[in-house]
């Protein structure tokens, strides 16, 4: 068997865990609802209802953030509950493309649990039928990338459940309010603006902004793949040595 | 006669001390598992800090259709967070049915009432615990001093507390499957602290939420705590709104564990 198909079954395989429990699916797009039509709609109301547009891609950035942690999840599981991880790496295929083809499995996942959430958010900034739709899935894929590997980095380290949610909920408090998924970066102190700036968060939004105000996602783009990338080596690293183990 | 009706008399105080011992030993097991992880309280706190101080503070620089967000989004995030914490009891349990402890716990000499409302309790007042440190932060920084107003405002935080663990137990303990569990009770969290007045204005909720958010248990906690915190007196509607919400889901936390005990798969 090739490489490449070897690949794919890893990444096919993944991707099934997800829809083996279309409830999952469901619930993940109930967890965006909430974020947009109650959170971002009553800040839209508090602040104003250009606010409320601003903040909307950053409902979908979030389920995305949960739905590429369920990839690290899965991945503690198979090692500490279902004793999985060592029939897993009996299987013909090198640890290293066993390693990627997880992390691009976590980032298939993702973006199958934001199919919805995205197209919402491209029917908002009114590109739902246009061409460009295409590239807030690419954004949505990217920022994805990271945080699977955040997420694989995580599930080599934690050894309790309460260990990887806490760990979780603190990436995700990073993400959400050091970034300007709710205010511009020049609100914050000083001090503060450079961990803002690093934030992938920070880019993901400022490239579907750029969506809504018909402007080239290109320069928030490639700026959000370098945390991204160095993210999913930190989790193939940690994947790595958690299979040495 | 006489020497019946004091035997049993005697029997019934021996029983009553003796279920209290038993579910305060089973809170002490909870309360115990707190102290050996301490470092998720200092992750929870500065999750605490960062969405007051950064969150909260910068935001309300934005919103100026509500005077004094920040007072208001402050007591509400304490509210929150105690609900939020409150729902890790549940965690414990779905990984200790899933490890096979909670077949073992089930063994222990301890009748099954005692052993749910042990759990809850101890769930409870591991969330106070966490919760009483981020209290004083906003008590100090709002300047809430009356210690009525702030015995009050405890009240309601524990009210919430011992509630949320007993929906957090009915949830793990009927959710079967792993994935579905944890984004469950995700989304439960999400929707009992966003759908409710903890961190918005209700004036200021979209429609759709207004019309149930005044019926969520947070609020009832929520703004009983800012009437008492606030001088507005006693929410005598939000404190019977919490005490039923605790007494429906102890119940039902209960029902749905002493079902579990038949048998079941936890994939």
């Amino acid at each position: 068997m090739s490489s490449i198909h070897l690949i794919s079954r890893v990444i096919e395989r993944d991707v099934k865990i997800l829809f083996s429990d279309t409830f999952l699916i469901g619930i993940m797009f109930a967890n965006f609802c909430i974020d947009l039509f109650v959170t971002a709609a009553t800040f839209g109301n508090l602040i104003g209802s250009s606010y409320f547009l601003r903040i909307a891609p950053g409902s979908n950035l979030i389920t995305a953030m949960v739905a590429a942690f369920q990839s690290g999840r899965d991945i503690w599981r198979e090692k500490y509950i279902k004793d999985l991880a060592s029939y897993l790496l009996t299987l013909p295929v090198s640890r290293r493309v066993f390693a990627l083809s997880r992390i691009t499995g976590g980032v298939a996942r993702s973006v199958v649990a934001t199919f919805p959430g995205t197209l919402v958010i491209s029917y908002l900034y009114g590109i739902l039928f246009s061409p460009r739709l295409v590239e807030a899935f690419v954004i949505v894929a990217v920022f994805s990338l990271g945080i699977v590997g955040l997420s694989i980095a995580v599930s080599a380290f934690a050894s309790t459940i309460e260990v990887f949610a806490t760990v979780r909920s603190a990436i995700q408090l990073y993400l959400s309010f050091l970034s300007t998924i709710f205010y511009d970066v020049s609100l914050f102190p000083a001090i503060v603006q450079p961990i803002v700036q690093t934030n992938p968060m920070t880019w993901a939004m400022q490239a579907f902004r750029e969506l809504q105000s018909q402007g080239s996602t290109l320069y928030p783009i490639s700026i959000l793949v370098g945390p991204s990338v160095a993210f999913a080596m930190l989790g193939a690293l940690c994947y790595l040595w958690y299979t040495r183990l | 006669m006489s020497s019946s009706t004091i035997q049993v008399t005697d029997s019934s105080e021996l029983s009553a001390q003796t279920t209290s011992r038993l579910v305060l030993q089973m809170a002490r097991r909870d309360i115990a598992t707190l102290f050996r992880t301490p470092w998720i309280i200092i992750s929870r706190s500065l999750a605490f800090i960062i969405q007051l101080f950064v969150f909260a503070y910068l935001i309300s620089g934005l919103v100026i259709s509500y005077p004094d967000y920040f007072r208001y989004y402050a007591v509400g995030a304490v509210v929150s967070t105690v609900a939020s914490i409150s729902f890790i009891i549940g965690y414990d349990i779905f990984e200790e049915a899933e490890e096979g402890l909670l077949d073992y716990l089930l063994t222990l000499p301890i009748p099954r009432r005692e052993f749910i409302i042990g759990r809850a309790l101890g769930g409870a007042v591991r969330a106070m615990i966490y919760t009483i440190p981020m209290f004083v932060i906003v008590a100090v920084l709002e300047n809430f001093a009356n210690p009525l107003s702030l015995i009050g405002a405890v009240l309601d935080l524990f009210l919430i507390a011992f509630g949320v663990t007993g929906l957090s137990i009915t949830v793990a303990v009927s959710v079967r499957s792993a994935n579905r569990f944890d984004v469950v009770l995700a989304l439960l969290e999400l929707a009992v602290t966003r759908a409710s007045t903890a961190l918005y204005p209700l004036n200021f909720l979209p429609a759709y939420v207004k019309v149930f958010a005044p019926f969520s248990p947070v609020t009832f906690a929520a703004d009983s705590a800012r009437a008492a915190l606030t001088g507005l007196g006693l929410d005598v509607l939000g404190l019977v709104g919490l005490l039923a919400f605790v007494a429906i889901f102890l119940g039902l936390g209960a029902t749905f564990y002493f079902r579990r005990l038949e048998g079941g798969v936890y994939a």
